[in-house]
């Protein structure tokens, strides 16, 4: 069962190992060693990680690191754009990738990240010395497997280094989204929302745009859109595939050779077909790595996690406006679970959840943050997730405010049960839920 | 001294510098991002205090305005060279640029450029064919709308001052001085334009400081005093009357309502006692005008009234009317109409106003010249035993150079051995 979770580390491990022996093919043993040395040294490095460090601060680590591989393609594919459009720059980089420290280096690197991120599958207790062996062993198995494999592959099949960047970052970033805390799509989007919310505002302001009372409401709802999820998400597609998206740009548009000088037509269809078949073939690379960017996008919009989620129960306040909710009786609180509840009053509705947290604390907070739209939360091990953002929260800090942390509500813990008051609740609920919801799609 | 300001001048016109000062902005903004949600907003308080933030920025339309001139220079020895009046060929002007050791005669090169649906002209020495129009004014009018965003940008960051006022009708128009004229009538009217549901007119009258009579509407906002009149919000200002049984000497206050839509709550709390006031404004009968109340004469205000945190009553008085209970008294003698208006010092937004007129003009022009019409030129010149041949294309490149290579070899066997001379790419 644990080998299953593997798959998609394993198959993007194949995959990495086959495309750096492509990438640089005068260097494959340097290749395979690098990458198998570098794989061990991404698990024993992580899990020092994991000894060194308690709660999420060993997955931030290492997703930091692959959001840097995210960035550094993103900044190499504007690179080689820059050079197919022919600006004139030393080819100090052309010799560089020639070289054995960059196809070792590059190899090293590649291991150790996609050694790390498979570590990083191991759930808690399960991570057993002879488990990590075992793990390193299968990966060296598989490289060297890969050896053989890319041997059958077509000479013709050439990569270029903005290719071989592509589709190793790619594939790491699938591995990745598998893992819910090592995820990068679902975070971008978020980033990517908020940003082109406090983007358009800005931008509206600066141009002194009038406020939406002046503003007919279909006009309004054409701005609105830019305020929704969906802009999020489609942001956050564009930004995934761009890099990619622009290296193929870059590999479509290079010049092709000047064949001015022949005076035999047949001699220079002849050269501008070969030339033009070869960059065919170097684009196969990059638009791959389209697909398993797509891959990974869609593992993280559509995670195989089961999250414990229980239907709302509706409550009602007494005449001095206070909402009682016993400890014990059809819902036990104390269970350490979520449980939901659902308030209204005069057309106004209210989600919130009572939660026992690890400390053994109860807190009472709406089932939504102050960011995000109030889609709620579910409970998955140890933390609860915001299911509009993706965004895992530890089970210890429920009941703390700020970030996509669902939204603290003071209540009076009393020895049966916790009382809250309504309009506390109902006022919390439209300062902050309501407004995060305003343009949006209205709340779940 | 001329070598550094040539080399300086090539590195700050370089196309490079654009996207590196973008890329390093956009690092900076997805470091902001893991210590606020605020980013946005905090990197342009940060651009806006640092200087070498600021710097860095007005590299880009520096980069831009040289891109422009190096443009410019550029079209023009094209030009002058395709129209005979210079001889001053530099391969950079050029996509592509042979040497062949021939001496041609260029009529019946000619001959063929014209069937093939180029324009042409032929001197002794030099055959120039072109055909389909120019991008160079697109190109200029995106160079220079790009220039005007970010130098709007720019100044807007940088310089950009917001104070924010209450215009209300009868009382002058606030400004820091005192110079405004009294405001004579604010007009809310329902439009039947395609953006705007509604216009916004402030009639200002002559004042004493100079200033003529002003209307100002919604968009686009106009300059008063050196800042941009920015409308926002509604409300009231409310003269109030309020005598409670423990206060019978009552309270006078004149109060800012922000009070629209319909529905929203504006407290008012009586200073130097335990009462509050909340007030709003009626919501209207379903279909009706949501801003009927404030586009009508005889408004009505809807009021609740709390000594600490308890409601005392709450009850509805119109303007000029009056509500009594339980010894109380609200009054409202006045009720007059408001605009919450921003007073906006900030010239960058003439630029980027600018810089959207270039953007659509840029398109407008490029889109079907680069679609129907691209332009292709080439360049015969003979000078001895050498005939130098460039090209250049903006759109249907592999279409021209196909041509091109044909009126090479056109070139070539007008001669017996034609030789292979130096070949030179441009790039």
């Amino acid at each position: 069962m644990v080998a299953v979770k593997f798959i998609p580390q394993i198959l993007a491990w194949i995959g990495i190992v086959l495309v750096l022996l492509r990438g640089f093919p005068g260097r494959r043993s340097l290749v395979t060693a690098a990458s198998i040395a570098g794989f061990t040294l991404g698990v024993a490095g992580t899990v020092i990680l994991f000894r060194s460090f308690s709660g999420t601060t060993p997955f931030g680590v290492i997703k930091s690191a692959l959001g840097v591989n995210f960035l550094v393609l993103w900044g190499f594919a504007v690179t080689v754009l820059y050079r197919s459009s022919g600006q004139g720059m030393t080819n100090w980089w052309e010799k560089f990738f020639g070289s054995s420290l960059c196809a070792g280096g590059g190899a090293l690197l590649a291991g150790v990240m996609a050694g790390a991120v498979s570590a990083c599958r191991f759930p808690g207790a399960d991570a057993t010395a002879v488990a990590l062996l075992l793990l390193v062993l299968v990966a060296g198995v598989l490289a060297l497997e890969a050896l053989a494999v890319e041997n059958m592959l077509p000479a013709s099949l050439t990569v270029t280094p903005a290719g071989l960047l592509s589709i190793v970052v790619s594939l790491l970033l699938l591995s990745a989204s598998s893992l819910l805390r090592l995820d990068l799509f679902s975070p971008l989007s978020m980033k990517v929302m908020k940003g082109i919310h406090d983007f358009v505002h800005q931008f509206m302001e600066s141009i002194l745009v009038p406020d939406h009372l002046f503003v007919r409401s279909v006009v309004w709802k054409y701005i609105g859109f830019l305020f929704g999820k969906e802009v999020g998400f489609w942001g956050g597609i564009i930004i995934w595939f761009t890099p990619a998206l622009l290296i193929t740009l870059a590999v479509g548009s290079q010049r092709l050779p000047s064949v001015a000088h022949i005076r035999q037509g047949a001699q220079r269809r002849k050269l501008l077909s070969d030339a033009l078949r070869s960059r065919r073939l170097q684009m196969v690379m990059p638009l791959c790595s389209l697909a398993v960017f797509a891959a990974a996008a869609y593992q993280s919009s559509f995670p195989s996690v089961e999250y414990w989620d229980p239907k709302p129960v509706a409550v009602t306040a007494n005449q001095s406006g206070e909402i009682f909710i016993p400890k014990q009786g059809e819902i036990d609180l104390l269970d350490g679970k979520l449980h939901k509840y659902l308030f209204k009053q005069g057309g106004r509705e209210v989600r919130f959840f009572v939660l026992q947290n690890p400390a053994g604390q109860l807190t009472v907070d709406l089932d939504a943050c102050a960011i995000c739209k109030p889609d709620g939360y579910g409970q998955a091990e140890g933390s609860v997730i915001c299911y509009y953002c993706k965004t895992l929260i530890p089970l210890e800090t429920v009941g703390k405010p700020g970030g996509c942390n669902p939204v603290p509500v003071h209540f009076t813990e009393k020895a049966d049960g916790v009382a809250i008051d309504s309009v506390t609740l109902i006022n919390s609920w439209d300062t902050t839920v309501k407004v995060t919801a305003r343009g949006k799609e209205g709340g779940k | 001294m001329m070598r550094l300001l040539r080399a300086s001048a090539a590195v700050v016109s370089s196309r490079a510098v654009t996207p590196l000062v973008i890329g390093f902005f956009f690092l900076l903004y997805i470091g902001i991002a893991f210590f606020t949600d605020e980013t946005l907003i905090s990197l342009m308080a940060f651009t806006r205090r640092s200087v070498v933030l600021a710097a860095l920025l007005a590299l880009i339309p520096l980069n831009y305005a040289c891109r422009i001139v190096r443009g410019a220079v550029k079209q023009r020895a094209v030009h002058r060279i395709f129209a005979g009046k210079s001889a001053d060929y530099r391969s950079e002007l050029f996509d592509e640029t042979v040497e062949l050791c021939v001496t041609p005669s260029f009529r019946t090169l000619e001959m063929r450029l014209i069937s093939e649906g180029y324009k042409t002209r032929r001197s002794e020495a030099t055959l120039a064919a072109w055909r389909g129009i120019g991008i160079f004014p697109a190109r200029m009018l995106y160079l220079a709308a790009t220039f005007c965003l970010f130098a709007g940008i720019l100044v807007s960051i940088t310089t950009r001052t917001s104070h924010r006022q209450m215009v209300i009708e009868g009382e002058p128009l606030p400004m820091a001085d005192g110079s405004g004229g009294r405001v004579e009538r604010i007009i809310l009217a329902n439009a039947t334009g395609a953006i705007l549901s509604r216009t916004l007119t402030m009639e200002v009258a002559p004042s004493n400081a100079g200033h003529g009579k002003r209307i100002f509407g919604l968009y686009p906002p106009s300059l008063y005093g050196g800042a941009f009149v920015y409308p926002r919000y509604l409300g009231l200002a409310l003269l109030l009357h309020f005598y409670a049984p423990d206060m019978p000497a009552g309270y006078e206050k004149r109060c800012i309502l922000n009070c629209y839509p319909p529905g929203k709550e504006a407290s008012e709390v009586i200073p130097g006692s335990p009462y509050r006031i909340v007030f709003s404004i009626p919501e209207p009968a379903a279909g009706s005008d949501r801003y009927l109340s404030y586009m009508a004469e005889n408004r009505v205000l809807r009021f609740k009234l709390l000594k600490g945190n308890d409601v005392l009553f709450t009850g509805s008085a119109p303007g000029g009317g009056e509500f009594a209970q339980d010894g109380y008294r609200l009054a409202f003698p006045e009720i007059r109409r408001l605009v919450v208006t921003d007073y906006i010092g900030d010239y960058g937004v003439l630029f980027i106003w600018a810089a959207a007129l270039f953007f659509a003009a840029a398109v407008f022009i490029w889109l079907p010249i680069r679609a129907f019409w691209p332009r292709r030129e080439m360049l015969f010149m003979s000078a001895g035993d050498v005939t130098r041949a460039c090209s250049r294309a903006e759109g249907g490149a592999r279409r021209h150079a196909g041509v091109f290579h044909e009126a090479l070899d056109l070139v070539a066997a007008g001669q017996k051995q034609p030789e292979e001379a130096d070949k030179t790419l441009s790039l």
